[in-house]
């Protein structure tokens, strides 16, 4: 699957732009204002937001159930009542999409929290000290990297699935989920910081400050941190479009969110056998996902050219 | 050189062996007692110690491991929960052969239409042809296979209803059974190689012997596939163990999404009836397969360029 969306290069037309000078008066952090001359980077940005603002306050407006099946309306086309029609058991599509949106987008934010609080800590952590603890935390990144793809994701969200489902419910499914696609996705991170803390820690002002007599937690927090913030920033915004995905595989496998919870996975596949009576089925998800996934790429591209200008070249 | 392989041969095991124990664990931490459910409402103390005894869950962890890496040593991937004393092998033996001919066959294809799209780009670079590929290729790379299937099963209907030649929407066993599920699968592998190839011959048609080999007076064609074509190859072949990690996770959608009898389908199966042992032999199998096909990919590798081989 599209593991590393971070291949997807930006067209010359965004290089272009993003190289221009920024809007001026403003006091916004550089990076901020080199990511505003980027029009594609700023269109899918609001793309995104918008998308997160219809997860959130969706169910507020739109208040139709997404479980209640409606045996007398199915596989219908977007009408008044059902704006954008049923499946087929007769559940409203629009509020199952925000549903199912709405587990996206909250596995792949508690995905990155993970990464960030795990993979990155561990990666500086590691990097900074070396040693022992380098060791085990290569190691452990390299065991985790010997799975390959979702596999050890797939694995622990079977074998621990139906248990977790019968102590905590949808809630527990929901945590299982996250951790399991964080267990195959922040060795990446990890080896990313450090691989960059390695790097930043021989680096003289780095040598400067320690012989100013700063502290290891000191030269880790102001010195080496804000350096690495932008590769951190960029892989787990790139990361989320991958995340987004795997989730909508677990779940299609029966492995994921449980029916008759909504997820954009399983609605998917679930519209797949009605295609012939209505494609629209597959249809609206398929592009919402897309949406989201393409959206997130490209805030993620825009984002390492504006948090690293050496890039452009 | 040697000293590279001989590292990588050495590791190997450590490797292997790390895999097993993690499969393991989270088997031996998997909750709740597999005999129980087993026997369900037939309660019974001495078939309930007799199956314990058998699938050796009376032994303590330590014992439990190493009868699983002995058996996993001899082909014998331990016993089915589901079908009572049942060798797990039995349940996935034929997946295996099923997966493996479609994991090639999707390689393949990715390979032999990704490398020449990508090379096509690259001589042709900033062209329509150009453009018009990589966007193709980009697409293919982007799109899920979840998202494809139902766009390739519409337009094979849309064949269907007019009465055209089409395919069959799923199962195995004739020849264009294969068709979708190979295309499908190779779909996200063609357009990363695709990529990767026309990077790499941009990369390769810079340097400086392209334009020597120009001064000298060579042909066009055979300074392009000769001197450059033959070293742009050198970095793909390293494109081809993430091409194999995006084969395994999408064999067990589109074995499942299609009803393809391998072993991610068996497996996914084996879960809704949580036949727990099945889908640990399959995470074993794959893991340490792939595992093997990247020494093979890297060795090769190292056979391609000299400039690897002195630096090891």
């Amino acid at each position: 699957m599209s593991d590393s969306t971070s291949n997807l290069t930006p067209s010359p037309e965004t290089r272009l732009t993003s190289i221009r000078p920024g809007m001026g008066q403003t006091h916004l952090p550089p990076f901020v204002r080199r990511l505003m001359t980027n029009r594609l980077a700023v269109v899918s940005l609001i793309v995104v937001i918008l998308l997160v603002l219809i997860a959130t306050l969706g169910p507020a407006i739109y208040t139709a159930s997404p479980i209640t099946p409606d045996y007398k309306a199915i596989n219908q086309v977007p009408t008044a009542e059902h704006l954008l029609g049923t499946d087929n058991l007769g559940r409203d599509t629009l509020a199952r999409l925000i549903y199912g949106l709405r587990v996206s987008l909250i596995v792949a934010f508690y995905v990155e929290l993970l990464n960030i609080s795990l993979g990155a800590t561990l990666g500086l952590l590691a990097g900074y000290f070396g040693g022992l603890l380098d060791v085990i935390v290569t190691r452990i990144a390299d065991i985790l990297f010997a799975f390959p793809g979702l596999l050890l994701a797939i694995l622990v969200a079977a074998t621990f699935g139906p248990a977790v489902t019968e102590q905590f419910g949808g809630i527990g499914r929901l945590l299982l989920v996250t951790g399991s696609l964080s267990l195959v996705s922040w060795p990446l991170m990890a080896r990313l910081v450090r691989s960059q803390t390695l790097t930043l820690k021989e680096q003289e002002f780095v040598t400067a400050a320690r012989s100013l007599g700063a502290s290891d937690r000191r030269i880790m927090l102001t010195y080496i941190l804000p350096n690495v913030a932008g590769i951190i920033l960029v892989s787990s915004t790139l990361d989320i479009a991958s995340v987004v995905v795997n989730e909508a595989v677990l779940s299609l496998l029966g492995l994921g969110i449980q029916p008759p919870d909504p997820s954009i996975g399983k609605m998917i596949t679930d519209a797949t056998p009605f295609l012939d009576a209505n494609p629209l089925q597959v249809f609206f998800p398929s592009f919402a996902l897309m949406l989201i996934v393409l959206g997130v790429s490209f805030v993620g591209d825009g984002l390492r050219d504006a948090t690293d200008p050496q890039s452009l070249h | 050189m040697i000293r590279v392989i001989l590292r990588r041969l050495i590791s190997l095991p450590f490797v292997v062996l790390s895999i097993t124990i993690i499969t393991f664990m989270v088997g031996y931490l998997a909750p709740g007692d597999p005999i129980l459910s087993m026997m369900g409402s037939r309660r019974d103390p001495d078939t309930y110690e007799r199956l314990r005894h058998l699938y050796g869950l009376d032994q303590p962890w330590y014992d439990q491991y190493v009868d699983y890496a002995s058996g996993l040593l001899q082909g014998d991937l331990g016993l089915s929960y589901r079908y009572q004393g049942r060798p797990v092998l039995d349940l996935i033996g034929s997946g295996v052969l099923v997966s493996v001919q479609l994991g090639l066959a999707a390689l393949t294809l990715s390979l032999s239409i990704g490398i020449p799209v990508g090379l096509w780009s690259a001589l042709r670079q900033n062209s329509f042809v150009d453009r018009a590929g990589m966007t193709a290729m980009l697409t293919l790379y982007a799109v899920p296979s979840f998202v494809l299937i139902p766009i390739f099963r519409w337009i094979n209907y849309q064949f269907y209803t007019r009465g055209l030649p089409s395919l069959p929407q799923a199962g195995w066993g004739r020849p264009e059974h294969w068709i979708m599920p190979v295309i499908v699968l190779a779909a996200a592998s063609m357009g990363y190689i695709a990529r990767l190839t026309r990077v790499s011959m941009l990369e390769v048609l810079k340097e400086d012997y392209l334009r020597t080999a120009q001064a000298k007076g060579l042909r066009n064609r055979r300074i392009r596939w000769i001197h450059a074509f033959r070293n742009a190859l050198i970095p793909i072949v390293t494109v081809i163990s993430p091409s194999i990690a995006f084969l395994v996770t999408g064999t067990f959608v589109v074995e499942t999404l299609f009803s393809i009898p391998g072993i991610g389908y068996l497996s996914v199966q084996s879960i809704s009836q949580r036949d727990y042992p099945v889908i640990q032999s399959t995470t074993v199998i794959l893991a340490v397969a792939v595992l093997f096909m990247n020494l093979v990919t890297d060795l090769l590798y190292m056979l391609l360029d000299p400039r690897i081989r002195v630096e090891g």
